[in-house]
Formats: C-alpha cells, sequence, structure tokens
C-alpha cells in the first residue's frame, strides 16, 4: 500500500514537473529559459552522435557500394574518358597559347613597323649541314605571297621568300651562306651586308656583319635592323636582325667584319610572318626591343659613354621623326606617336641622369646635326652605286671582297625567278 | 613492280620524315634517312638499279619544297652512291652502306663548290662533314634494321596470302 502510495507520489511528481517544463518552455519566447539545458545536451549528444557515425561509416559505405555495384564500373569508364579527352583539350589549349603569344608577338612588331604582314606556321625544314638553311611555310600565292619578300618572326628577320607555290612557299633563313641583306646600325648610319654563317655560325646561329666603311665603329652590344631594299624587294627596312656579339680586327681589311647573334631564333622556328606590304615610312629603330640594361661586368666608363652618344642618338632620332610626322604626315601621326614617344621614355630609362639637362637645354642644341647628314648622303650614295636590285653594293673601291656573294645571291635569285 | 612500288613508297616516308620531322627536331644535327634509306634498297638489288633508285631518290630529295639548291645535285651524288653501294653490295649490306654513307655529305658539298655555293669552304667541311657522317653511320644500322622489318612482313603476307585456305578450316 506504501508502495503504491509512494509509486502514486512519484507518478504525480513526474507528471507534474512534465506539465511544468511544457508550461515553462511554451510560454517563454524562444525557450530563453531552458536554452542553457538544451545546449548542454546538445553538445554532449552531438559528440556521442559523431563518433558512432564515424564507426558505422564503413559498414554504411560497404552496403552502399554493394548496391550501386551495377553501374559503378560504366560511371568508371565514362570518367576516365572524359579525363582523358580534358586532358587532350589542355595540352592543344597550351599549344594553342603558345601560338598565339607568337602570333601575338609578330603582330606587335609587324604594328610597330607598319608592315602588312600574313602570318603562316613553319611546316618542313631543310638543312644540308651547314650549306643550306630553308624551311617551307603553309602560304604561297594564292594568299598573297610572292618571292622576294621579307619573312620575320616575333622576335626578328627570319629570312625571305625564295619560291612561291600555290599554297606553300620555301624561305631560305637568315643564316644560309647565300643570303645576304642590307643592315644598318641601331641609332647610327653605318652600313653594311648581313650573311649567314651555315655550319661556320655554330649553335649560336651566328651571322656576319661586314661593315661597308673599315674606319666606322663597330661595339659588342650595338644592334642591327634591315636597311632595307629598293622598294623594299626582298627586305623592308626596319626589321631587328641581331646583335652584334663579336668583332674581328683584322688590319688591312678593306671591310670591317662583326659577328651578329639574331633575334629571331632560327634553330626553332614555327610561326612566321610573310611581309606582303612595306610601310610607306622607314620605321628607322622604332621596331627593336626595349633596350636591355647595360651589363655589369663590363668596365663602367666604356658602356656610360656608349649608352649616353646612343641616348642622344635616339632622342634626336625620335625629335626629328616627330617633327617630320608634324610636318608631312598627319593622316597617320596618331599611329605612330605612340611608338615614337616610347623612344624617349627609353633613353630616358637607359641614362637616368641626363634627362633633366638635355630636356632644360635648347632644342638645337640637343639635337646633335651629325647623324641628319650623313644619312642622306649615305642614301644617296647607295642609291646611285650600281645594286643588284635588292641590297646596297659596296662603293667601286671597296668592290672585291663582296664578290663571291654577291655573285652566290645572283645566281640564287637568277634561280628563283 | 609490287617492289618498285614499295621501294618508292619507302623512299617517299623517308622524305617526308626527313624534312617535317628530322630537320626540325635538330636542323643542325641529324642523319640523312633519305640517303640511308637509297642506299640500303641499292645494296640490295645491285648496281643497274641501285643507280636507277639513287637518281630517282636524289632527284626527289631536290624536288621535295622547301630547297634552294641546284636541282640534280643530290641526284648525281646519289646516283653514283647507288651505284657503288649496288656494285659492292650483297652479302655486306651494312659495311657498304656505311661506307657510302660516310663519304655523301662531302660528296654532296664537294658538288657544290664546285656549282659556286657560297660558305663552303675546307673550315667548315671539316666540322660539318665529320658530324654528318657520324649521325649518318650510327643511324645506319637502325635503318636497316627497319626496312630488313617491313620487307619481311611484305614477304610474309605474300606467303600468307598463297597459303589462305587454312582459314577455312581453322
Amino acid at each position: 500500500m506504501r508502495d503504491t502510495r509512494r509509486a502514486r507520489l512519484v507518478i504525480g511528481l513526474l507528471l507534474a514537473a512534465a506539465l511544468v517544463l511544457i508550461t515553462v518552455d511554451h510560454r517563454a519566447t524562444n525557450g530563453t529559459m531552458l536554452a542553457p539545458v538544451r545546449d548542454v545536451a546538445s553538445t554532449v549528444f552531438g559528440k556521442v552522435e559523431g563518433a558512432s557515425a564515424t564507426v558505422t561509416a564503413p559498414i554504411t559505405g560497404f552496403f552502399k557500394t554493394l548496391s550501386n555495384a551495377p553501374g559503378a564500373e560504366r560511371v568508371i569508364t565514362e570518367l576516365r574518358k572524359e579525363n582523358a579527352q580534358l586532358k587532350n583539350d589542355l595540352y592543344a589549349q597550351r599549344l594553342n597559347r603558345d601560338r598565339i603569344a607568337k602570333l601575338d608577338k609578330m603582330l606587335g612588331l609587324a604594328g610597330l613597323g607598319r608592315y602588312r604582314i600574313v602570318p603562316a606556321q613553319v611546316v618542313a625544314r631543310r638543312a644540308t649541314p651547314g650549306f643550306e638553311e630553308a624551311v617551307e611555310i603553309d602560304i604561297g600565292s594564292g594568299d598573297g605571297v610572292r618571292a622576294d619578300m621579307t619573312v620575320l618572326s616575333g622576335d626578328g628577320l627570319v629570312g625571305r621568300v625564295v619560291h612561291a607555290g600555290p599554297s606553300t612557299s620555301t624561305v631560305v633563313l637568315l643564316t644560309d651562306p647565300a643570303l645576304s641583306a642590307g643592315a644598318r646600325m641601331e641609332g647610327g648610319n653605318e652600313l653594311g651586308v648581313v650573311s649567314g654563317l651555315g655550319e661556320a655560325g655554330g649553335n649560336d646561329n651566328l651571322i656576319k656583319f661586314r661593315m661597308l666603311d673599315s674606319s666606322s665603329p663597330v661595339q659588342v652590344g650595338r644592334r642591327i635592323v634591315s636597311f632595307g631594299s629598293k622598294g623594299s624587294t626582298p627586305y623592308v627596312a626596319g626589321v631587328p636582325i641581331g646583335v652584334v656579339e663579336r668583332v674581328d680586327t683584322t688590319p688591312g681589311e678593306l671591310t670591317r667584319t662583326a659577328y651578329a647573334r639574331p633575334f629571331a631564333d632560327l634553330s626553332a622556328i614555327d610561326v612566321v610572318g610573310v611581309v606582303t606590304q612595306a610601310p610607306k615610312r622607314d620605321p628607322r629603330d622604332s621596331v627593336l626591343p626595349p633596350m636591355p640594361k647595360p651589363a655589369a661586368p663590363r668596365p663602367a666608363k666604356a658602356p656610360d659613354a656608349r649608352g649616353d652618344q646612343s641616348a642622344q642618338l635616339r632622342q634626336a632620332e625620335s625629335e626629328r621623326s616627330r617633327s617630320d610626322q608634324a610636318g608631312t604626315d598627319r593622316a597617320g601621326s596618331d599611329e605612330t606617336s605612340g611608338t615614337t614617344q616610347s623612344d624617349p621614355t627609353e633613353a630616358d630609362r637607359a641614362v637616368p641622369g641626363q634627362v633633366e639637362q638635355r630636356r632644360t637645354e635648347p632644342r638645337p642644341q640637343a639635337r646633335p646635326a651629325a647623324p641628319a647628314a650623313p644619312r642622306e648622303l649615305v642614301r644617296a650614295h647607295a642609291s646611285e652605286s650600281p645594286r643588284s636590285g635588292h641590297e646596297p653594293r659596296e662603293p667601286a673601291g671597296h668592290a672585291a671582297p663582296g664578290h663571291v656573294e654577291q655573285a652566290g645571291e645572283q645566281r640564287r635569285q637568277d634561280r628563283g625567278a | 613492280m609490287l617492289r618498285n612500288l614499295a621501294a618508292a613508297a619507302l623512299i617517299l616516308a623517308a622524305l617526308v620524315l626527313q624534312v617535317s620531322l628530322v630537320n626540325r627536331l635538330s636542323p643542325r644535327l641529324g642523319p640523312d634517312l633519305v640517303l640511308l634509306v637509297v642506299l640500303i634498297l641499292a645494296a640490295r638489288r645491285g648496281a643497274v638499279p641501285g643507280a636507277v633508285i639513287g637518281f630517282c631518290g636524289g632527284l626527289a630529295y631536290d624536288l621535295m619544297p622547301p630547297s634552294a639548291h641546284a636541282l640534280g645535285q643530290y641526284a648525281l651524288v646519289m646516283c653514283a652512291l647507288g651505284w657503288l653501294a649496288g656494285r659492292a653490295g650483297g652479302q655486306m649490306t651494312l659495311p657498304i652502306v656505311m661506307f657510302c654513307a660516310a663519304i655523301a655529305p662531302g660528296l654532296a658539298a664537294g658538288i657544290g663548290a664546285l656549282l659556286g655555293d657560297p660558305g663552303v669552304n675546307w673550315t667548315v667541311l671539316k666540322t660539318a662533314w665529320p658530324k654528318a657522317a657520324v649521325c649518318n653511320l650510327l643511324f645506319a644500322p637502325l635503318v636497316l634494321w627497319v626496312v630488313n622489318k617491313l620487307e619481311r612482313r611484305r614477304r610474309g603476307r605474300r606467303s600468307e596470302f598463297v597459303t589462305g585456305w587454312r582459314r577455312g578450316t581453322a
């Protein structure tokens, strides 16, 4: 009896407690009164639940695998296929990106010089060890390519077209011993003839640069651009050719010989452009890449002096071209001003100390009169002397050393025509 | 007839491989596959067929698009070497092929020099000839093995064609 009474009491109390809890929890807004209790409970039980899930996960996974088994093999095959395709796409995209970068660079160069180019891909190459360097490109006369057109890459001169077929054409490279092109020193007016060395050029594909005037100064590190042939065939003016790497001083020679490293990587060329239309004005040095910083190990004095001189020449050059432009070429001034204006900043970078001084100086003093006069002189001279159609021939007194290669070029041209 | 067609196909394959793969991978240093194939074919066929194979192969090499030399230069060199290889070939194919492959670059350059090609002189030749010769020598056994393999497969197929009745029973 006592037991039942006690039991009744307990049950009554518990029920009452439950009712109180319900009431309290229900009445209190958002359960604020009992929130701590709930928090504690959720912390404890949550941990336990998590632990149990970790323990049972492999078991549920196993059963899931069993139930999914029939379709899994197919899914794996599909995914593998998709993966392979994605990998392929990625690879193709990487190749495309390389190609795009090269095309972009080439278009940039062509834009600087205002050459009109047709892009092409190298499809075959012939390299009879040392004696013949020619490549086949995938555009021909159907794309507007003719024999004796300049071929360039994003870095500089590559060679010229010797034969244009209907859909492919043959290009002789700069390193071919039979090729020679008129060239000019950057920033100055020293003229010369660039010709390939073939095997003798070594792994750097060096080319020979013969200065027509043996007394003109040649320093290592100066850059060479194409001089431009008569009527711009086969070479248009202003295409970067290379950097002088070695100078041979042979006393008693009529011409002075330097060896230059071409800008274009001629051992691995694939994207090139054929210049189908030459610019109206000679771009002079505006196509050359920005001047690199003078190398540290050289003695400090010499490069400074040279940099100063070349910077002044460049300054004069850009000023001159700007004034030319203002006078004559009003229509195209908006495009070219970009390139000419980049020159002074470049010069500033090369010789920081000189800028202020030069700017404060009155114009006529800052511009040396020298570059203008010899240029005209040389031009006149070059146009007077007999040409083989495309390159500046040496003055009559100097004719002997260049004879063989001129003859070779002539022969080759005859064959190509 | 079939043999000639196979030889022509082989030379054509060598030509394409040469200009579009070997020369593009390493323009300065590489074997002359066309020369090797022509020499191997010539050494197996005898003197006169060798000369004909050499002439045709050389002419095709001259005509192959990226070319800026006189037409017939390689035809002459390969014709002479094909004749030589065919004459001395027979049992000892590999030695004679190697010998011809070693002297070929010098011969070609010599013809070029006679024609007045600029840039051919002794100093260039002294570095270029040994390099080309060594490349050719290294690749001669490999090319010979490949040509042998192809020939054998062709013969094998023909014999299978003859004994084709077995297919029905199997």
